[in-house]
């Protein structure tokens, strides 16, 4: 059984919408998948329900408000795909809580963008993708600077390409 | 010293009671008035008005089948129109009658019973068990349910504790039990497979153990696949040759197919542990001509059995692929596999589990006792500190809301962790509208029809303003149970919405309380109250025990435990054959003479029901295509809502479309996508959402 005291699950309740998720399951940015399920289980130990079955009854509330908050956190981060939407959220300072939908729907929305958002941009970026593989630093520049043309704001493009360009500095001149 | 809770697993064949019991670690299962640990769920109404409840009532279904009634769980919490209501109504030789909000009730002996109701009398009778065992009074209990079983179901069986006198301490998912069984106490760092194959229903969940955290990775089931399955194929086997042969139809007569039930049901257990059955059912009814008796006799090799049923054991591996797909796991990850449930007995499933998770399943663990001994550590735990546990589960099934075009959005998806609360911002979709009107549905299906619906309500009172100025956070939440609960809420003013969810299928509270008052399961013959020589009066109760059975077939034997025609004390006996081959013989009192053969009347209900279906269909009939269009389009359409209807399922059309307004929302929507609040589409009772988190659900 957890040994919360009152003042400390009240103080908590109160700043829970202010806490970003690694900081209530007391983790860092960088968190192995498995690291967020063992804080998962400590921070669960302390708040689940169950461990707090003798408190009154507008603490249990309390304790039961924050661990659904804890798992929801948890939800997101064990998930690569909804931490990424998460962490870009993070960034953006565009708020600490994501609900699952939006986690979710934020990274199809990362996933769609990987591939490009256009036609045409999906289809340079899967030439790019395929010379990538091949090494063909040169053509995957190019295709990737048409891709941009296309979508001049998209970030997997963009960062994508300044890795070929590393490439391309210490390739070969010419393969062709 | 605290207080003593019990775990029951409330089984759709067989129920189970257990304890741990204060100051000790050990668990340990209580035996009912026989000394077995297992009692049948089976409730048995006779003439005179009392009730039995256990292995007594189940003997009793042979020659009183209309008044006899098992497998209710399989009814539990349903919908009337559900088609496992509508198999069971297919074998069941009890009266299935539709109830108020399309609910089901049972009718016996011109007595109408609910569900929770038969639930609260096997409940009463396991409760009356643990107390004789424990000598002293219980109140407290966890029960267990498959864990797919959806909200509906979750309350009804939380509504049987309560009029049983229990308070529900958790309605626990059985394979999470069974886990619990398995791990506590051994400071466990497993990856473990529950393998839970019920006699209505089959589960797979995919558990991590860390010590005394009990995490739940994934859950996947099959509501329509269990060990009843099994039975119903060799039914038909032995119904169909019957047929071939003497050109009667067994199924046509309820005594008959009792009989074969019994008989298939002993056959398959015999099998767990013979390579061969010989199957005898003498008597098994009358020739056409009236006069003479016919009878089956026939052997069953395990082979032949195989073969049978061999589909719908490689069913069950198609949802463990499933389950384990869920968990990012393979077979391989797996530490073990735990197996629950009588059916898993059969040494053709553990074979074949065998080879599915390349490794032989653990044999330390009853299947028929697991849950309960699970139930029963979790009990303590929630009522001692002493004892520590964490079940960190999750929800098997994903919990929409029903948005237009008839589909079903998610909100919370399946198999993620509980408890959990999720909030939507929704929006009126009319000027000035008053109400809107929330859907709530449980299950996996893209279109709202193919899922449970948990119930729906109103939300009115908010300010009049213009269309989409109107914000409503709708909170849908899970609890620690399982349990679904949804509100609205006016940010605005703060005016919390009409409530949780009203269970659609369920009680009221004062329907509970009207229940409780009317005492009528004190009108249960608690098994715990006899003593031993009454037990054996009332006949054969091993059957479940005692898998290999023979019944006595000469004349003297017959006679000796027919009852008189006035008594009705139950009439399958057993007795292991001399040969050590199971064979079976029910016996029977006078199909000929029996006043109410049902099968008529099973007729007619068919009929009764698709009428049923027919009218609840157009009930659910969505608005003219027109209405039906895409998310975007639809913020355009101007619809009202008319949500006053007291019938759940009735909807009301809203007026005609109004086709102007083409696009506003739609660019709005543009602009902002992330902030722009879901939108009510007020179609009498659908939604429409705007947010880019749920409209393509996944697969």
């Amino acid at each position: 059984m957890s040994d919360l005291a009152p003042t400390e699950i009240k103080a908590l309740v109160r700043i829970m919408d202010e806490l970003d998720y690694y900081q209530l399951m007391h983790v860092k940015r960088g968190v192995s998948v498995r690291d967020v399920k063992k804080a998962y289980y400590a921070v669960s130990r302390t708040f689940h329900p169950d461990a707090n079955r003798s408190l009154e009854s507008d603490l249990r509330d309390a304790v039961e408000r924050i661990s659904k908050r804890v798992t929801e956190a948890y939800a997101v981060l064990r998930d690569p795909r909804r931490r990424q939407a998460y962490d870009r959220q993070l960034n953006e300072n565009a708020g600490v809580r994501m609900q699952l939908a939006a986690a979710e729907a934020g990274a199809r929305k990362q996933a769609q963008e990987n591939e490009g958002l256009t036609p045409q941009g999906r289809q340079y970026f899967r030439l790019a993708n395929d010379e990538i593989k091949r090494q063909d630093w040169r053509s995957a520049e190019r295709n990737l600077a048409t891709a941009l043309t296309f979508e001049p704001n998209n970030e997997s493009f963009k960062s994508m390409l300044k890795e070929v360009r590393k490439n391309v500095k210490y390739s070969p001149a010419d393969r062709r | 010293m605290s207080e003593i809770a019990i775990g029951i697993d409330l089984g759709t064949s067989n129920s189970c009671v257990a304890v741990l019991r204060d100051g000790t670690v050990e668990v340990e299962v209580l035996p009912n008035a026989y000394g077995e640990a297992t009692t049948a769920s089976v409730v048995a109404l006779r003439a005179d008005g009392t009730i039995t409840v256990g292995n007594a009532a189940r003997a009793n279904i042979i020659h009183d089948p209309a008044h006899t009634i098992s497998s209710s769980k399989r009814l539990i919490g349903r919908y009337f129109f559900s088609e496992e209501v509508k198999k069971a109504q297919a074998i069941c030789s009890y009266q299935i009658v539709e109830g108020p909000n399309h609910s089901v009730r049972i009718e016996v002996r011109e007595e109408v019973f609910s569900l929770p109701e038969i639930g609260a009398m096997i409940l009463r009778e396991l409760k009356s068990i643990a107390e004789s065992r424990l000598n002293e009074p219980v109140t407290k209990a966890v029960i267990t349910v498959p864990a797919n079983f959806n909200d509906n179901q979750r309350q009804a069986t939380k509504d049987a504790g309560q009029i049983a006198g229990i308070e529900v301490l958790r309605i626990l998912n059985e394979p999470t039990a069974a886990a619990l069984s398995y791990g506590f106490g051994k400071g466990l760092a497993q990856t473990v497979a529950i393998y839970d194959l019920g006699g209505g229903t089959f589960d797979i969940s995919v558990l991590q153990i860390a010590d005394d955290v009990f995490e739940v990775l994934s859950t996947c089931g099959d509501t329509f696949l269990g060990g009843d399955d099994f039975d119903d194929r060799l039914i038909d086997l032995l119904a169909d040759e019957f047929l071939e042969r003497e050109n009667i139809n067994l199924r046509n007569d309820p005594f008959a197919l009792e009989k074969l039930k019994v008989a298939a049901e002993s056959a398959k257990q015999a099998l767990s542990v013979k390579d061969e059955v010989e199957i005898r059912i003498p008597d098994v009814i009358s020739a056409a001509d009236g006069g003479s008796s016919l009878s089956i006799e026939r052997t069953l090799s395990r082979e032949e059995f195989s073969r049978l049923v061999n589909d719908l054991i490689q069913r069950t591996f198609k949802v463990c692929d499933e389950a384990l797909q869920q968990a990012d796991l393979v077979t391989r990850d797996l530490d073990g596999v735990i197996l629950v449930g009588g059916p898993t007995k059969l040494p053709m499933i553990r074979e074949a589990v065998e080879h599915y998770f390349g490794k032989p399943p653990k044999d330390d663990v009853d299947p028929d006792q697991v849950v309960a001994l699970g139930a029963a550590i979790h009990a303590a735990t929630l009522v001692d500190n002493e004892h520590n546990a964490f079940l960190l589960d999750i929800t098997p099934l994903s919990l929409k809301i029903g948005v237009a075009g008839g589909l079903a959005e998610t909100v919370i998806e399946r198999n993620t962790p509980v408890p959990i609360e999720q909030t939507r911002t929704f929006t009126t979709f009319q000027d000035d509208q008053e109400s809107v009107a929330i859907r709530v549905y449980q299950g996996e299906a893209r279109e709202s029809e193919g899922n449970e619906l948990l119930g729906q309500f109103e939300f009115s009172g908010f300010k009049k303003a213009r269309r989409g100025q109107v914000p409503i956070d709708v909170t849908f939440e899970i609890n620690a149970d399982g349990i679904v609960n949804v509100t609205a809420r006016d940010p605005e003013s703060g005016q919390q919405a009409s409530t949780s969810i009203t269970l659609s299928s369920g009680l009221s509270d004062g329907e509970i309380r009207n229940i409780i008052e009317e005492r009528r399961s004190d009108r249960v013959q608690l098994n715990s109250e006899l003593v031993p020589a009454d037990a054996e009066a009332l006949g054969a109760v091993r059957l479940v025990s005692q898998p290999v059975t023979s019944i006595p077939e000469t004349k003297e034997a017959l006679a000796e435990s027919t009852p008189a025609p006035a008594a009705d004390p139950p009439t399958a006996s057993v007795e292991p054959s001399d040969e050590g081959i199971a064979s079976v013989t029910p016996q029977d009192p006078g199909i000929t003479t029996d006043p109410e053969p049902p099968t008529d009347d099973l007729e007619s209900d068919d009929e009764d029901f698709a009428t049923k279906v027919d009218r609840f269909e157009e009930e659910l009939e969505l608005l003219p295509d027109e209405t039906l269009e895409p998310l975007e389009m639809a913020a355009a359409d101007d619809v009202t809502a008319i949500m006053n209807d007291d019938d759940l399922l009735a909807m009301s059309r809203g007026p005609d479309l109004d086709p102007e307004n083409p696009a506003t929302q739609t660019s709005k929507t543009d602009a902002e996508p992330e902030a722009d609040p879901d939108l009510f589409e007020d179609v009498g009772t659908d939604l429409t959402t705007l947010d880019g988190g749920g409209s393509e659900n996944k697969d």
